[in-house]
């Protein structure tokens, strides 16, 4: 075995908890709680905390659950399947092209034009949308392309 | 069996061949230092957003003890253009520091001493909270609301969870972020630093061929640099023409000038546009004041280049023209250093009424416009007469006034 031995009882070097992080512990609670919830709350007929609640949970649990898993998979196929020269460039725009795809997301489904506003979202975000995602792609190419012989590792 | 089942949790958490062992997530990039750039990058990112917000909320609740000021006359543009800017460009390095601590969520055994219960309960709201924060933020200005709740009130109490959050978190992480940005980059003492990230990554079995460390930087710098570029063009109008995933365009709409909403949608399209309109000035004043169309465009008129900043981020500077609230003021005979209420024809909404602190009232180039850019205003834009202020956000520069009340 050439890898090393995971330690069962690793050395915290984090550092045992000083003051600093019960202090900050107690501030941060002090608002999370005392601040952020008290007004979720005391303004329940805007927050409608149920509601909030449930878009406030289902975001964590389908990042972690869900989101952060098949991002982890696929990472893993991607090292697998794509060569060792353009690997680098196909990781980053494959990350890049998920988050830009991501924020386009809704603009793309155009659920602002719902509004009636006769201003709103005036682009067709479909096609800017793979406008940038090229743009992505060929700076991948190009970075491949150019990209200096990896030195051995020392 | 009661003695084995423990073994057998703790063999199938930590064993290198079993599914859980975080040796499955190994990358050279799960590294503590680029956890602490990434995570006092979102620190300050997140910061600007709150402080931003924070003002941006004071503008529309305010407080009697910090009157807005209507100087400088472009600040509210800055700050909010800021805002969602700066959340905008957060998104990736939310995304790149959730992927990189992730096996940390999953960890086992979950707490040893009371500090990682407390530090473990915290990271709910802290990712919970940015996600949230981000994913409102982002379906906000695209106009989208796949929820019941108020997106006004639920962002900016939301905030102050995920500030909580953040402030807890930066405490308990200070020392190992500190020392791990100290540190030179190329020397990792990964597992002395953090147990979990460390293992992980000196466990990554691939050197080289992938990303480095310092791709992976370069990556959520691209991202953020190109959803900031595609789109910052709606409020910082050099960059216009690569606006291509800008909810609005500076240049378009009536007149030739974006709107947030549109005279039929607010239902007033036939009371804007009916003979019997009238612009009163009443509550503390000597001479109650009504005006038709006609005399109001008749009054001495004032001209300003003042901006347009909307809340979703959008902004353009234009040039007003109409008639002076203080003018309108001190002809129905009102008392100096007052408040006062401006109110819409809308039937209702929220913004139907804004409020001027005196400051605000007085100042020489709060006006009621009845021209956008020389030309009479749209009726999208709020003709007869919308309220023009500065430093102000656009939701209370009212549209479609008929009304001014002295407090």
């Amino acid at each position: 075995m050439s890898e090393p031995e995971l330690p069962l009882e690793p050395g915290r070097a984090e550092g045992s908890a000083g003051p600093l992080f019960w202090v900050s512990a107690a501030v941060g609670w002090a608002v999370i709680l005392g601040v952020g919830l008290r007004g979720i709350f005391a303004h329940r007929i805007d927050t409608r905390p149920a509601n909030l609640a449930r878009f406030v949970v289902a975001g964590a649990l389908l990042h972690d659950l869900l989101v952060a898993p098949v991002v982890i998979v696929l990472g893993v196929l991607v090292v697998r399947a794509v060569p060792r020269r353009p690997r680098a460039a196909v990781q980053a725009a494959l990350a890049v092209s998920a988050i830009v795809a991501l924020f386009a997301y809704p603009l793309v489904r155009a659920y602002g034009l719902s509004t009636h506003n006769p201003t709103s979202e005036p682009h067709n975000y479909a096609r800017n949308l793979l406008i940038v995602l090229a743009f992505v792609w060929l700076v991948a190419l190009a970075a491949t392309v150019l990209r200096r012989r990896p030195r051995p590792v020392t | 069996m009661s003695v084995v089942l423990p073994e057998r949790i703790r063999r199938f958490t930590t064993d290198p061949d079993e599914p859980l062992h975080q040796r499955a997530y190994a990358s050279s990039l799960r590294d503590e230092r680029l956890a602490a750039i990434l995570g006092s990058s979102l620190g300050i990112l997140f910061s600007i957003c709150f402080l931003t917000g924070l003002y941006s909320h004071i503008q529309q609740n305010p407080v009697s003890w910090l009157p807005i000021q209507p100087r400088p006359a472009g600040l509210y543009r800055f700050t909010q253009g800021l805002h969602v800017a700066s959340g905008i460009a957060s998104i990736p390095v939310l995304i790149a520091k959730l992927w990189l601590v992730w096996p940390r969520f999953v960890a086992f055994p979950v707490a040893k001493r009371l500090s990682h219960v407390v530090e473990r309960i915290g990271l709910f709201p802290l990712v919970a909270g940015g996600i949230f924060m981000t994913f409102s933020g982002v379906a906000n200005i695209a106009q989208w609301y796949p929820w019941k709740f108020s997106f006004r009130a639920s962002h900016f109490w939301m905030a102050w969870v995920t500030m909580g959050a953040i402030v807890a978190h930066v405490g308990a992480k200070w020392a190992i972020a500190r020392r791990s940005l100290r540190r030179p980059s190329r020397r990792p003492a990964l597992a002395a630093a953090d147990p979990v990230l460390g293992t992980v990554a000196e466990a990554a079995t691939v050197p080289g061929g992938g990303l480095s460390r310092r791709g992976l930087l370069l990556t959520v710098a691209g991202a953020s640099g190109l959803l900031t570029l595609t789109t910052v063009g709606e409020t910082f109008h050099p960059l216009r023409r690569l606006s291509l995933l800008a909810p609005r365009d500076p240049d378009i709409g009536p007149q030739g000038r974006p709107v947030n909403r549109g005279a039929a949608n607010a239902g007033v399209v036939d009371l804007a546009r009916s003979p019997a309109y009238r612009l009163e000035v009443t509550g503390r004043v000597a001479r109650p004041v009504s005006l038709t169309l006609d005399q109001l465009t008749a009054l001495p008129v004032h001209a300003a280049e003042l901006p347009i900043a909307c809340v979703e981020g959008w902004s353009y500077s234009a040039h007003w023209s109409g008639v002076r609230v203080r003018d309108l003021l001190a002809m129905a005979g009102a008392e100096g250093g007052r408040t006062v209420v401006v109110e819409s024809l809308e039937p209702n909404g929220a913004y139907r009424t804004s409020t001027l602190n005196a400051d605000q009232a007085d100042d020489h180039d709060t006006m009621l416009a009845t021209h956008l850019d020389g030309q009479p205003l749209a009726i999208d834009h709020g003709f007869p007469c919308r309220l023009i202020a500065p430093n102000r956000p656009g939701v209370l520069q009212t549209k479609w006034v008929t009304k001014v009340t002295v407090l």
